[in-house]
């Protein structure tokens, strides 16, 4: 193309310009691309399953002070209540609610011993009830039989005979093949044995920024503190209706103590990913206005140039140029531009994300998403000029005469 | 000239709305995400305690599994065991030394008609009170000898003194807890240090000071339990003795130092501690005994997320932007001011006075920015209250010294932004530019 | 008060020299009206660049009240033109901002007088060029001729010695042209010296002096010659 030596010739001879749009879009496509890059990472974070039925399930905590409570009694007697109550599916005691921050955990070891490796898992103490109040799917092995579960004190170290795992724990013991854990033996404390009776799908832990949150136990222990947790899952659409029922239900049947925190797994979950949802719509409003500013700047550069250049484009006009050529001029010119501010962006990009690989121990980007960022601020820049360009195209050929 | 610059500014920017209007956004949008990230950080790592976060440090010592390290033997436990703990605060080697943790408790009612209280719980010795300089509006801390003699003592704070005692002196009246009657023998002032400096980690960092305070006694005599988090490795038994016993690592343990030699006189001691138990067959692992500024132990614990740190990186990124969006409009303005720029030239005006005038404009346009840039950072600001919840409320205000900040930062910045601009505006040949066009 | 001795200006491009002004000598005396005359790029308009200390000189000798200007810097230089150099072009060249009265007032601030002065000095010059009560007007709302005159009252404001005109004519018709040049002629006349660039034969007759530029050569036209060519 004849015009494209044209066009160069006349960027050179503003060559700072030129520079600055595309340093700005350099540093655009930088901050686009690793903006998007922990838009998706924090999301796909979000969208693992957690395993359990989130929508119908709540939980409170019986906090109670009267000294010499009976727990023994205490504890399967509300659990009666709760599981008859009509409305409520299911209902568990249980030590930690899945993403609520708050947990225990247990290491496993493969072999007896001491000096063997372990692996760290979340650790959920429940009862027989537990697969079916967060609706856990079973995909290996067996419940637990009501016979299975101990009852004692939370300080007490005694432990069953069985545990049920997650997929994500029984492949982390058996790499090879996770169905090989079912029916295994392995150990806690050095040598106490546990049985592996049952695998489920998945079931997320307390903390859902853990490196180990998918690697969950399930152990047959009802642990008797005087803040423990109830977990209910009711009839689909009827857990609003039931929350407060179940609190007056709860505090009237034992004045003993307190029940608080009637909470929603729902809402845990919101809680727990509160920081990643934050960051993700101030992330997504900073990519939203980066493209507005960027584009902004475009136009108004290229109007400034236009304007500069009327005479000249009238001129251009006169001497025969139509009205698609002088816009092509400026298409070309801006995509000249952009081309060299993502070839700039690009490296940039990689460098950011090095720097944020290394400094807050993040994935490093893909390339794909750098092709597609780059795409995208091409289409802007373009789309950005296409208004100038088109006013550029509808000078005036006479201009070049009546200008004095 | 200054003013006459000043107006001629304003009649430029005036004359060029759309372009004016355009940097002034870009730069307030670029100031607004920097400055409430910034507030954000500077509210995070704020010293919550000034006059004292020189002398006050957090002690560490790795007791861990030889063969299994503690985060990958990268660092020690955060927390004591509870038998180190008491055996540092008996030696006393320190000027000031507490330990602490969190609980919870229920204060029961003591007539009929009330209703249960849940308050949470800093279970302490009596240095604590001293060591933090916590305000009193009634009494004082406990007696020294309280944390040796078992005696049931509480101090209140504000908030409890005026749910229980309507805010009147409660000092030597009683409140039950667990069946056991305690006797206030203090009252705080509202004591919000931001961060909580004496329990910090990820999650709890800005979380508000404890309802009420209970000798250290009331955990090891299981009054009420503690909830904290707890390390444990090694075998356990159901027995509350053997816990205390045990490798658990659960107690924060602090100490006041008035000197650097102070300090190495401590460490000194520490290396000594640690050998001493070794005789015991514990601590097999190589010294890793710490002992923690303020500074560096907030690093340690992340009080400062990364989120924010990384947001930070983004919003001084995006304000580079914006800068550079502003360097284009202001040379593609400027150079087409250059007719002008000639003539003044040739009216008498030298480079050095065009450059003033100038930067006066770009400074005019900066102080815009700056101003309703200020007005972004107080919408971000009241944003990431929404976004991140009442956890975050004291982070989010704008003070005096933010303010100022906020105005130089975008007056340098457009400053600098239009210093390239400006300098290749005045360089034109005048003889150039005044031909007719 | 302004001579050039063997004044000379190379302009340099990459590899080729050209030489607008060769050797000029050249002396105008107080109260001169000299009018500069040649074909195009004879190098006038250089001539007037460097007269007007818009550019320097390449090699010899420009005095101005006895001072080298050769040496001076930039900051000095705008000083002079300031105090004693006043311009007119065939552009115009008001600054299209600014209205009327803080046109003329631009050369005042560089000066700087105070704001009583500089309103006394600008009312009194826009009501000698008859345009006092459009002064809050913008140099777009007028015609031409009344732009230029404009011009003309910014260029006398500060008091000039030298007042020099780029075709102050060019761009407007000769009935505009002629109240232009009455004009500057009464300016000479009160004692300001005029140093006017024109191609127009007519308008440089009415100077007291004439020189043509050819080729950057200066020659001066005699007044006998002058006679001749009318």
């Amino acid at each position: 193309m004849l015009e494209l030596g044209l066009i160069v010739r006349a960027l050179l001879r503003h060559k700072m310009a030129a520079l600055i749009i595309a340093l700005q879009i350099a540093l655009t496509l930088t901050v686009l691309v690793n903006a998007v890059f922990m838009i998706q990472d924090r999301q796909a974070s979000m969208a693992r399953d957690t395993g359990v039925n989130e929508t119908d399930t709540f939980y409170l905590t019986s906090r109670v002070f009267a000294p010499g409570y009976d727990y023994q009694s205490e504890i399967p007697k509300d659990l009666d209540l709760l599981r008859h109550t009509p409305g409520i599916i299911d209902a568990v005691y249980i030590n930690s609610v899945p993403l609520s921050g708050y947990g225990g955990y247990q290491r496993l070891q493969l072999q007896p011993g001491k000096d063997q490796s372990s692996i760290i898992a979340g650790d959920y103490l429940s009862d027989d009830h537990l697969l079916n109040t967060l609706e856990l799917e079973l995909i290996a092995g067996e419940n637990f039989q009501p016979e299975d579960v101990l009852i004692q004190d939370s300080n007490s170290a005694q432990l069953p005979a069985k545990i049920i795992v997650s997929r994500a724990m029984a492949a982390q013991l058996y790499p090879d093949n996770w169905q090989r854990a079912l029916g295994s033996t392995v150990y806690v404390d050095e040598n106490v044995p546990l049985k592996i009776t049952g695998i489920v799908k998945t079931l997320q832990g307390a903390w859902h920024f853990w490196d180990q949150v998918e690697a969950t136990i399930i152990t047959p222990v009802i642990s008797l503190t005087d803040a423990g947790i109830y977990l209910i899952r009711t009839e689909p659409g009827r857990r609003d209706e039931l929350m407060p029922e179940v609190e007056a239900l709860l505090a009237h049947s034992n004045k003993n103590r307190i029940i608080r925190s009637v909470t929603t797994l729902q809402d845990t979950r919101d809680e727990s990913y509160r920081e990643h949802n934050a960051t993700n719509k101030i992330l997504l409003l900073v990519v939203v206005t980066l493209v507005l500013v960027t584009a902004f700047g475009i136009v108004g550069l290229a109007t400034f140039g236009i304007n500069r250049r009327t005479r000249q484009i009238g001129t251009r006009r006169a001497l025969g140029a139509t009205k698609g050529q002088i816009m092509r001029y400026f298409m070309v010119e801006n995509s000249l531009i952009t081309l060299a501010g993502i070839a700039l962006g690009a490296i940039g990009a990689v460098a950011l994300n090095i720097y944020l690989v290394e400094t807050f121990a993040m994935t490093p980007v893909t390339p794909d998403l750098i092709v597609y960022g780059a795409i995208a601020v091409f289409v802007l820049g373009q789309l950005a000029v296409l208004y100038p360009a088109r006013k550029a195209a509808l000078i005036s050929p006479a201009t070049a005469t009546r200008m004095v | 000239m200054f003013f006459y610059y000043l107006r001629l500014a304003r009649i430029s920017i005036l004359r060029h709305w759309g372009l004016s209007l355009l940097m002034v956004t870009a730069i307030a949008l670029g100031i607004g995400a920097a400055m409430t990230t910034v507030t954000v950080n500077y509210l995070m790592s704020a010293d919550p305690i000034p006059s004292k976060s020189h002398a006050l440090h957090t002690i560490q010592l790795d007791n861990w599994d030889e063969s299994n390290p503690f985060k990958e033997g990268l660092e020690p436990p955060p927390f004591l065991t509870y038998r180190d703990a008491k055996n540092l605060l008996s030696a006393k080697k320190a000027q000031r030394q507490t330990m602490h943790t969190a609980a919870k408790a229920v204060i029961e009612p003591l007539a009929e008609e009330d209703l249960p209280l849940y308050v949470t719980v800093r279970a302490n010795t009596a240095d604590f009170f001293t060591m933090f300089e916590t305000p009193f509006v009634y009494g004082g801390p406990w007696q020294k000898e309280v944390d040796d003699n078992n005696d049931l003592v509480v101090v209140l704070s504000e908030k409890i003194n005026e749910r229980l005692f309507a805010g009147e002196n409660s000092v030597g009246k009683s409140i039950k807890i667990n069946g056991d009657l305690y006797k206030v023998v203090g009252v705080l002032a509202n004591w919000q240090p931001k961060p909580r400096f004496y329990h910090v980690d990820k999650v709890k960092a800005f979380d508000d000071s404890e309802d009420i305070f209970l000798p250290f006694t009331a955990i090891t005599r299981k009054k009420i339990n503690f909830d904290d988090n707890s390390y444990c490795w090694g075998p356990t038994t159901d027995n509350w003795q053997d816990y205390l016993n045990s490798e658990c690592a659960w107690v924060h343990f602090w100490v006041e130092f008035n000197s650097p030699a102070e300090k190495q006189q401590y460490r000194d001691f520490l290396n000594g501690y640690v050998e001493e138990q070794r005789l015991y067959g514990r601590f097999k692992r190589p010294n890793d005994n710490r002992i923690n500024t303020l500074e560096q132990w907030f690093k340690a614990r992340e009080v400062i997320n990364k989120d924010n740190n990384m947001l930070m990186a983004m919003a001084f990124l995006f304000l580079g932007v914006c800068l550079l969006n502003t360097v284009g409009l202001l040379l593609a303005k400027f150079l087409g001011k250059s007719p002008e720029i000639g003539l003044r030239q040739a009216l008498g005006a030298s480079k050095s006075t065009l450059f003033y005038q100038y930067m006066v404009e770009s400074a005019c346009i900066g102080v815009m920015g700056g101003l309703l840039g200020l007005l972004f950072t107080y919408l971000g600001l009241a944003g990431i209250e929404v976004l991140y919840g009442e956890k975050m409320k004291a982070l989010v205000t704008l003070d005096a010294q933010l303010v100022i900040f906020a105005i130089l930062l975008s007056v340098a910045a457009t400053v600098i932004a239009g210093l390239y601009p400006t300098w290749r505006a005045c360089n034109v040949a005048p003889a150039n530019q005044l031909k007719s066009q | 008060m302004l001579s050039m001795n063997n004044l000379c200006k190379v302009f340099q491009s990459a590899d080729i020299q050209t030489h607008a002004l060769r050797e000029v000598n050249l002396s105008v005396n107080e109260g001169d009206f000299l009018s500069v005359t040649g074909p195009s790029g004879s190098g006038k308009t250089t001539f007037l660049n460097i007269a007007g200390l818009l550019e320097n000189h390449s090699s010899g000798e420009f005095l101005l009240d006895g001072e080298n200007v050769g040496a001076l810097k930039d900051s000095a230089r705008s000083r002079l033109r300031n105090q004693k150099i006043g311009f007119i072009f065939q552009g115009f060249n008001l600054i299209p901002d600014l209205n009327l009265y803080d046109n003329v007032d631009v050369p005042l601030r560089y000066r700087g007088f105070n704001a009583r002065e500089r309103k006394q000095r600008i009312h009194s010059q826009l009501e000698r060029v008859g345009l006092a009560s459009r002064m809050k007007h913008l140099p777009a709302q007028l015609s031409g001729g009344q732009q230029q005159r404009v011009a003309i009252a910014r260029a006398l404001a500060t008091d000039p010695r030298f007042l020099l005109a780029d075709e102050p004519t060019g761009n407007l018709d000769s009935e505009m042209a002629q109240g232009v040049m009455s004009l500057l002629e009464e300016i000479n006349q009160q004692g300001t010296t005029i140093i006017m660039v024109t191609h127009d034969t007519e308008l440089a007759q009415r100077a007291s002096r004439s020189i043509q530029i050819k080729d950057g050569r200066v020659s001066e036209v005699p007044p006998l010659m002058k006679r001749v060519i009318a």
